[in-house]
């Protein structure tokens, strides 16, 4: 029994480094999966306060750029505007099924590889955990914290998420993913390769979850990488040569998949004003798919 | 002993806040920011024992994570380069270091040659980047992409906490 307390007092910072690292690493595993623990509610409180004060000094030399981006928006706004007065019998089944309300971002950090950004909007204002946000310019990530005043929106600039997304001409389906260095491109993966896709093609949200509305505007093609072209090219002459079994090499073929870089619409790094999207429907959808 | 925790309480507020306002936000190439908030700990002094230099640097993490919201990542790393600083220490500048703190961190700096500046330096800056960015990512699927990220990082904290430890150490006590 000596013999042990003695090595515990002899090794008494190990001791002391392994029970905060375990208390460090408890955090982390809750915060992952949840971020629902007291702790972060109350410290997101502390920390946005001084962000947010500072952010008035930042806002200030960004109010040219923000002239500028506000008015293009009125434009397309204006414009859509006129386009809805034209049509005189409106299709009220499609539109109602989504708000939209807008926030401020206070914090926005690229610099990790699970970036979040922090709004000014809370539970206060309606704000639930799973929702849609977009920008004037593109899809931006989707509500997964939130307290009385702020919620945390976790960024398309995230390896953890995946957003369903769709190829606009030819309505092939797939998944949107980040590499987790460029900011400016996203990887769409799961397209079959018999997809005639071209460089330039329009990206848009698939509307399959019902977070986001269909047709939402995410960039365009800017790469086409077959997987293994190579590999496939080689196996499928082989296959023809000794078989002539043409299920065998159909199902060969099929394992391929293209990966296309797509370039965002949006500029990740400097959005100012958000566009929260509440979806009506979402609790009936989920209750159908159970 | 009292002006010494003065000391270090000064230096724990300027840095987690230069950290947590400015230094978050500085955005090379929109991913890379700086870690200044390694200065408090290469700088803490010696003559502090190391349990508490461990819980200080466990509670420097853990305001830094306030600002980043990330919850206990940067708390795990602080505090284990806290506990690693002791062995660097003594790995680098051999029979120079003393663990009992008689010697200052300005007489580590000042008398010792360019490679032992260079390797205290970037083996704790090394060591908590590949802390900070594993625990991020928290699967070995991204081993590349956090090398990538470590040796990127490392170069501009490289530059920012040299600069930051030869302006602090001229009027150290």
């Amino acid at each position: 029994m000596q013999q042990i307390i003695d090595f515990i007092i002899r090794k008494k910072d190990v001791v002391v480094y392994l029970i905060l690292l375990s208390f460090s690493f408890a955090l982390i595993l809750n915060s992952n999966y949840f971020q629902k623990s007291k702790v972060l509610l109350f410290s997101n409180n502390i920390s946005n306060y001084t962000t947010k004060n500072l952010n008035y000094f930042n806002e200030y030399f960004k109010l040219k750029e923000l002239n500028y981006k506000l008015s293009e928006e009125n434009l397309v706004l204006k414009n859509q505007l006129e386009k809805i007065n034209e049509i005189s019998n409106l299709d009220s089944l499609t539109n109602e099924n989504f708000l939209y309300k807008n926030a401020k971002v206070i914090s926005n950090n690229l610099s990790s590889f699970k970036n979040r950004i922090i709004v000014n909007k809370g539970i206060r204002d309606g704000i639930k955990n799973e929702m849609g946000v977009v920008s004037s310019d593109g899809i931006v990530g989707i509500i997964d914290n939130t307290t009385k005043r702020y919620s945390s929106i976790m960024s398309i600039l995230n390896i953890e998420m995946k957003i369903n997304a769709k190829v606009k001409r030819t309505e092939h389906f797939g998944t949107l993913e980040w590499n987790g260095f460029d900011t400016r491109h996203l990887t769409l993966n799961d397209i079959s390769e018999t997809a005639k896709i071209k460089v330039g093609d329009s990206i848009i949200t698939g509307g399959m979850s019902l977070i986001f509305p269909e047709g939402i505007n995410i960039g365009i093609v800017s790469k086409i990488i077959n997987q293994n072209e190579t590999h496939s090219n080689t196996k499928g002459s082989a296959f023809t040569v000794n078989i002539r079994d043409d299920s065998i090499i159909d199902l060969d073929i099929r394992e391929n998949y293209l990966n296309i870089e797509v370039k965002l619409h949006n500029d990740m790094s400097n959005l100012n004003n958000v566009y929260i999207i509440e979806s009506f429907n979402k609790k009936e959808f989920q209750k159908l798919k159970k | 002993m009292a002006s010494v925790y003065l000391l270090i309480l000064k230096r724990f507020i300027f840095f987690a806040l230069l950290q947590g306002l400015i230094f978050n936000n500085f955005d090379f190439y929109d991913i890379y920011d700086p870690y200044i908030c390694l200065v408090f700990i290469i700088t803490f002094p010696i003559k502090v024992d190391k349990i508490t230099f461990m819980i200080i640097s466990f509670v420097f993490g853990f305001v830094l994570d306030m600002y980043s919201n990330s919850l206990g990542i940067n708390a795990a790393a602080c505090l284990s380069i806290a506990f690693l600083r002791s062995y660097i220490l003594s790995f680098v500048f051999g029979s120079f270091y003393d663990p009992h703190g008689i010697k200052l961190i300005k007489n580590y700096v000042l008398e010792s040659t360019f490679s032992q500046k260079f390797l205290y330096i970037s083996s704790i800056i090394i060591i908590h980047h590949l802390f900070i960015f594993s625990l991020e990512t928290f699967s070995f699927k991204f081993i590349s992409l956090i090398v990538y990220k470590t040796l990127i990082t490392y170069l501009i904290s490289l530059i920012f906490c040299a600069t930051f430890i030869y302006i602090m150490i001229e009027n150290e006590k």
